[in-house]
């Protein structure tokens, strides 16, 4: 059952407390997913009230054929991507380079139990990638809701998480064994 | 299911999203592979960090921005309708005064009496944005004017003293409401 699902045809029929308390519902998942998107809490502000001002001129349209979340993150993704169009930023191709799988696991640990280094590593990774590993950690969906988010096959969200994953390790690893004085 | 699909679907045995036969295979896999377990570990610290993460949000100063749009956009969605409401109600003042202009033909007073500045336009106002009809009505009685026409293409409605009511202070109590944007009559 959608938590949410009840308050969307209000919002539909001109009721401001709903979208506030689907607001205050949603807020924080949003924000954080926009934020990990673009880097800057200002911009992630006027793009998150962006979104909510969406979802109160389309509440209309809303089919219910997906939970409310997951259709908000769609929003939040498409005008995260018309941000990096503006900005000038082109993301079309998931190739990373081929990476040995022998990563420390123990550093790896080690290093994610900083919240700044996994931050730093996740800016490190592209956006498509950012955006999956986001969407599967922060908000916990599943492969399927980030497909709909995303508008990619759910094979694209498997293959992006995975590159995504193995990226963030490599790079926690780092963290982790230059904590350790080991060379890297 | 190859190694790197199993592998592929770690994050989300994290997360606690993976279901049914996925799931059964993929934690088959991890049963047999000391590897995938400790990927599985560090996925799952990662995703703990993550969700611990301490992040400042608009909160209630990003509600209160988004009511203000909200209330914005309801304003414009209004506009068309309360010019309609305005349209109506000048044309019901306009019929009144029709009437009583009729009446006045077919029964003219005695000695030649008529109201001072009745059916005259005295004064013109153009209303602020956002004013609701009541509002102004209000206003209207207050001052002791009746719209005697309008609103014009600009938006103007021409306005004539009650009886007993002193132009002047009429004119002073219109110019000194915030519902009124501008008033003229016609010898400004």
């Amino acid at each position: 059952m959608d938590p949410h699902s009840d308050l969307i045809p209000r919002i539909a029929g001109g009721d401001k407390q709903a979208l506030a308390a689907l607001y205050r519902a949603l807020e924080r998942p949003v924000f954080r997913f926009i934020r990990s998107r673009l880097n800057d809490p200002f911009e992630s502000a006027d793009i998150l009230h962006d979104v909510f001002i969406e979802v109160w001129r389309s509440a209309g349209r809303f089919e219910g054929r997906s939970k409310v979340q997951t259709w908000i993150m769609g929003i939040a993704y498409r005008k995260v991507i018309d941000a990096h169009r503006k900005r000038g930023r082109v993301d079309v191709t998931d190739d990373i380079p081929d990476m040995a799988d022998d990563t420390d696991t123990e550093a790896c640990i080690a290093a994610s139990e900083e919240a700044v280094q996994v931050r730093q590593c996740l800016e490190t990774l592209k956006p498509d990638h950012r955006s999956a590993i986001s969407l599967a950690f922060y908000d916990d969906m599943t492969y399927g809701e980030i497909a709909e988010v995303t508008g990619v096959p759910e094979g694209t969200v498997k293959t992006r998480v995975f590159h995504a994953k193995k990226l963030l390790m490599r790079c926690l690893e780092g963290f982790g064994l230059r904590a350790k004085g080991v060379a890297t | 299911m190859t190694r790197d699909e199993i592998s592929a679907l770690l994050p989300f045995l994290a997360n606690g999203t993976l279901e049914g036969d996925e799931k059964a295979q993929v934690e088959a896999a991890l049963a047999e592979d000391t590897v995938l377990r400790d990927e599985l570990r560090a996925l799952r610290a990662i995703r703990a960090t993550m969700q611990d993460e301490a992040e400042f949000t608009p909160g209630e100063m990003g509600l209160a921005r988004l009511m203000r749009g909200v209330e914005a956009e309801t304003a414009v969605a209004a506009a068309p309708r309360r010019t309609w409401i305005w349209q109506a109600a000048a044309a019901v003042l306009l019929a009144v005064a029709v009437g009583q202009a009729a009446l006045t033909w077919r029964a003219p007073a005695p000695g030649g009496y008529e109201l001072a500045g009745a059916g005259e336009a005295a004064l013109s106002v153009a209303v602020a944005p956002g004013v609701s009809e009541e509002a102004f009505r209000a206003l209207l009685l207050d001052a002791g004017v009746a719209i005697v026409g309008g609103p014009s293409a600009l938006g103007l409605y021409d306005l004539a003293p009650s009886e007993g009511t002193d132009l002047a202070a009429a004119r002073a109590a219109l110019e000194a409401s915030p519902l009124i944007d501008s008033v003229q009559s016609p010898e400004d």
